[in-house]
């Protein structure tokens, strides 16, 4: 009843004129922050933090606490909700969490499907960020607990899990997809290994030390590597521009997503809990599990709207789950909560579990506000759909320079350096090569994401247990995950092997 | 053809953009007409991403600047997160180093990295010009609330003992700084500190939840981001790395001193301008820092920080660096971590 009585109390803060305002505000420019690449949820939130300060000085503490928290948190939920757009229309992931959402949602672009893509992205956003409010107010003291309990051992089995599940990412070849996954984990011991402190693969060049920008790599693979290939194949863009056919999604549409939304919701949710897992991962574990239960998996990465409704609930949903850590236990699970911290933190508010008690008006306006937050980023984004969705009948000769100018600036504005920007030339190069060669590119990311995490747990894992690699068994959670990443490679093995028509990546 | 001409023509647009990353960030700076200092906007870079340490460092002295009207010119703070800090200091010691227009916040990291062996910094607080320390922190060893050990003394026998008994974690790599607080009172109280098992975490939060997890037997960490969890309950602190007790929640909490162990750390934050700053900037910064330390702006902003004001002007705490800068040598000596 308490509960019931506090989320109240919360509406009545958010629902505050200006609160309002600056919720409006906060998901308006998070969803201009998450259209550009580049400027990402981190940088975006980290710059507001100077100018809701400035904003909210004449007021109490608290009040202006809760105002200055409930636009940056706005800001953060926009960007996964804006984040879908550039990577439906231009191939170009506006964050990290969009990546795999370009898979099936260019796809769905290039064959005049953009509204659907676009508006079924928002609706999967929708219902996941509803999800995971309703998750944050009911299951936030159990759940941090249950985050808790996820040590070094639990983690290395849940991102092998994820590694496994890269076939799922596959084009035509399963062979040539481990090459890429092998290929992204090599890209990935670049830099201070966190373990040791021994710097690999750097050569004395400090640019190198804190490794390989995912973001970098990821806009060079995908949309570099797009405009490469329509420029060398496509003989300037001449190339007839699929019709919009029409923006709302049509009634298949809407119950095909109806499962893969509910489904990236609740799996967004659960690993946005987890601290430093995040939307990313959700994303790219959602993908993978539209795919494997698919009737149709050949049909992912030509354009099934499940490929798009999945992840874009996903990591909307983690956005949502990541609040729990950050609120009851003080400990970020992404940079951007990180920096949402710090924030708190600059208002002398302290998140951790003492918050609820000391500042509720804080936490749960916080939460009340992301309900009217959703809302609000639903009903301005199905609009927009109408708008963006123009933006793929711009003729090829003016959108390629625009892709290539949003990209360069995007990388340069995360890492302030020329070192990135030749990276970016040179995985567009590489990018189109593979693709080309029906190499798919996908798995790279993947794997440069995975690979530190995935190393750094087990050794983390093994240190504690003194070198006994017993550990990774006898925790039941671990456990169950291994037994899961094998299954994930062998079950369809032995069905192949037994003679089973069974839907398998076919190795051609 | 035009397919090769197009592609031409796109690859050459994009070197040009690359091209102009690299020309636009040093225009200011060369100004020679005297006394006018500041003529332009200063930029006051934090090697971090947002939220850390640093980062809140350098946003406070921007904040208080611009209310108290002491630099008239606005402070923009940037973050260039980076190789813990190297990645930045590269620049600011040779590309950045007579740009009197770029300051930087900085703190232990300036030393560690410099004389680490691994992950090595090749520039140190030398190819900087220190102008002042503002802040002081601590170190502090804690465990879990339910823990067995009740004092450092008794969890460093447990170590001495059985050193694969104790898990040390900590939100930095090895041989940063979390790592060096955690095993410094072990080193002086007899234990090779080769043999204490560390596991490093992306952040101190991180390590906070694989001490409240049971992933970690004891954590060492800033004693201001502590003093929340001891509140409600969850951890109990064993030592802060002071010298004289802490006020707050901490003040029960002894010192490695009052233990015994002839030990301390402190993590001081302050303010470097480059290495070839001209004397008027120099005296200018130098000048309105030691202005600064003594308004009523600051003090709220150390208040809201929870940070200890400690202020040294520029010689005093060159002269500190230096002799911090024997202590961590040591240390990582003593760990076959330097250079």
């Amino acid at each position: 009843m308490s509960t019931i009585q506090y989320l109240f109390d919360g509406f009545a803060v958010a629902l505050q004129w200006h609160n309002l305002l600056f919720a409006f505000i906060g998901v308006v420019i998070g969803t201009a922050v998450g259209v550009l690449p580049g400027i990402g949820p981190m940088s975006g939130v980290a710059l507001l933090i100077p100018v809701t300060a400035t904003l909210t000085s004449g007021m109490p503490t608290d009040a202006a606490a809760a105002s200055s928290i409930i636009l940056l948190a706005g800001v953060y939920y926009g960007a996964m909700y804006g984040g879908s757009t550039t990577s439906i229309l231009l191939n170009t992931p506006g964050e990290s969490s969009s990546v795999v959402t370009a898979l099936d949602g260019y796809q769905m672009a290039q064959k005049g499907r953009a509204g659907a893509a676009l508006s079924i992205a928002a609706i999967g956003s929708f219902v996941a960020g509803i999800i995971a409010l309703l998750g944050l107010v009911l299951l936030a003291k159990p759940l941090s607990n249950l985050a808790l309990e996820f040590g070094p051992a639990e983690y290395f089995s849940l991102m092998l899990l994820g590694l496994c599940a890269v076939s799922g990412l596959a084009g035509k070849s399963m062979t040539k997809a481990l090459m890429m996954t092998v290929f992204g984990l090599m890209l990935g011991t670049i830099g201070i290994d966190a373990v040791s402190g021994i710097a690999r693969f750097t050569y004395d060049i400090p640019v190198l030390y804190g490794g390989l920008e995912f973001l970098t790599i990821a806009v060079g693979l995908f949309a570099l590597g797009e405009v490469f290939k329509t420029i060398l194949e496509r003989d300037s863009g001449d190339a007839p521009i699929a019709k919009i056919n029409r923006i709302l999604p049509t009634k298949q549409d809407l119950k095909d997503s109806a499962k893969p939304i509910t489904r990236g919701s609740l799996l967004g949710f659960f690993i946005g809990v987890l601290p430093g897992a995040g939307a990313t991962l959700a994303s790219f574990f959602s993908y993978m599990t539209e795919k494997k239960i698919s009737k149709n998996p050949d049909s992912f990465g030509k354009g099934n709207i499940a490929g798009v409704a999945g992840p874009e609930s996903a990591n909307n949903a983690a956005s949502g789950g990541a609040m729990i850590p950050l609120l009851t236990l003080g400990i970020p699970g992404s940079g951007t909560t990180a920096i949402l911290m710090g924030a708190l933190i600059m208002y002398n508010v302290q998140p951790g579990p003492l918050l609820f008690d000391d500042h509720p008006e804080i936490a749960w306006g916080l939460i009340a506000s992301m309900f009217i937050g959703n809302l609000v980023l639903l009903i301005l984004n199905m609009p927009l759909v109408r708008v963006f969705a123009k933006i793929i009948q711009t003729p090829k000769k003016y959108l390629l320079p625009i892709i290539i100018t949003i990209s360069f600036f995007g990388v340069y504005a995360v890492q302030y350096t020329t070192f990135d920007l030749y990276l970016l030339l040179a995985c567009g190069v590489l990018g189109y090569l593979l693709s080309k060669n029906d190499y798919p590119v996908a798995p790279i990311v993947l794997a440069l994401v995975l690979g530190p995490m995935i190393e750094n747990n087990m050794r983390r894992a093994l240190t504690i247990s003194n070198g006994d690699w017993s550990i990774f068994v006898t925790s039941p959670l671990s456990l169950v995950f291994l037994i899961i990443a094998a299954a994930w490679i062998i079950v369809p093995l032995i069905l192949k092997f037994t003679g089973k028509k069974v839907i398998v990546n076919e190795e051609e | 053809m035009k397919k090769q001409f197009m592609l031409c023509f796109v690859l050459t647009l994009s070197f040009v953009l690359a091209a102009c990353g690299s020309n636009t960030s040093k225009t200011s700076g060369d100004g020679d007409s005297k006394s006018s200092y500041p003529e332009s906007n200063i930029v006051m870079v934090a090697p971090s991403g947002a939220g850390g340490g640093w980062d809140l460092t350098a946003r406070a002295v921007s904040k208080v600047m611009s209310e108290t009207g002491l630099v008239d010119k606005a402070i923009t703070v940037e973050n260039r997160a980076g190789g813990g800090g190297a990645v930045f200091m590269a620049e600011f010691a040779t590309k950045e180093a007579n740009n009197d227009y770029m300051l930087m916040a900085k703190s232990p990291p300036i030393l560690v990295n410099n004389l680490k062996a691994e992950g090595n910094s090749p520039y140190g607080y030398k190819d900087t010009k220190p102008l002042a320390q503002l802040t002081r922190d601590y170190g502090a060893i804690v465990v879990k609330a339910d823990s067995p050990y009740n004092s450092l003394t008794e969890i460093l026998d447990a170590i001495k003992e059985d050193p694969s008994s104790i898990t040390l974690a900590g939100g930095s790599a090895p041989g940063s700084m979390d790592h060096l607080i955690g095993i410094l009172p072990a080193f002086k109280y007899g234990i090779d500190p080769k043999t204490v098992k560390y596991v490093s975490y992306d952040g101190g939060g991180e390590a906070v939840a694989a001490l409240l997890g049971g992933n970690a037997d004891m954590i060492a960490t800033d004693a201001s981001a502590i003093g929340e969890y001891v509140k409600s309950g969850d951890v109990k602190v064993l030592a802060v790395s002071s010298t004289e007790r802490l006020t707050g929640v901490l003040e029960d909490v002894p010192t490695f001193q009052e233990l015994g162990i002839d030990a301390e750390f402190t993590i001081w934050r302050g303010i470097f301008g480059p290495k070839n700053m001209s004397d008027e900037a120099y005296e200018y910064w130098t000048k309105k820092l030691a202005e600064m330390v003594e308004t009523d702006e600051w003090k709220t902003e150390l208040e809201r920080n929870g940070w200890a004001s400690e202020y040294r002007d520029a010689e005093e705490f060159t002269a500190f660096l230096e002799e911090q800068e024997k202590v961590i040598g040591d240390l990582l000596k003593a760990l076959d971590m330097h250079k």
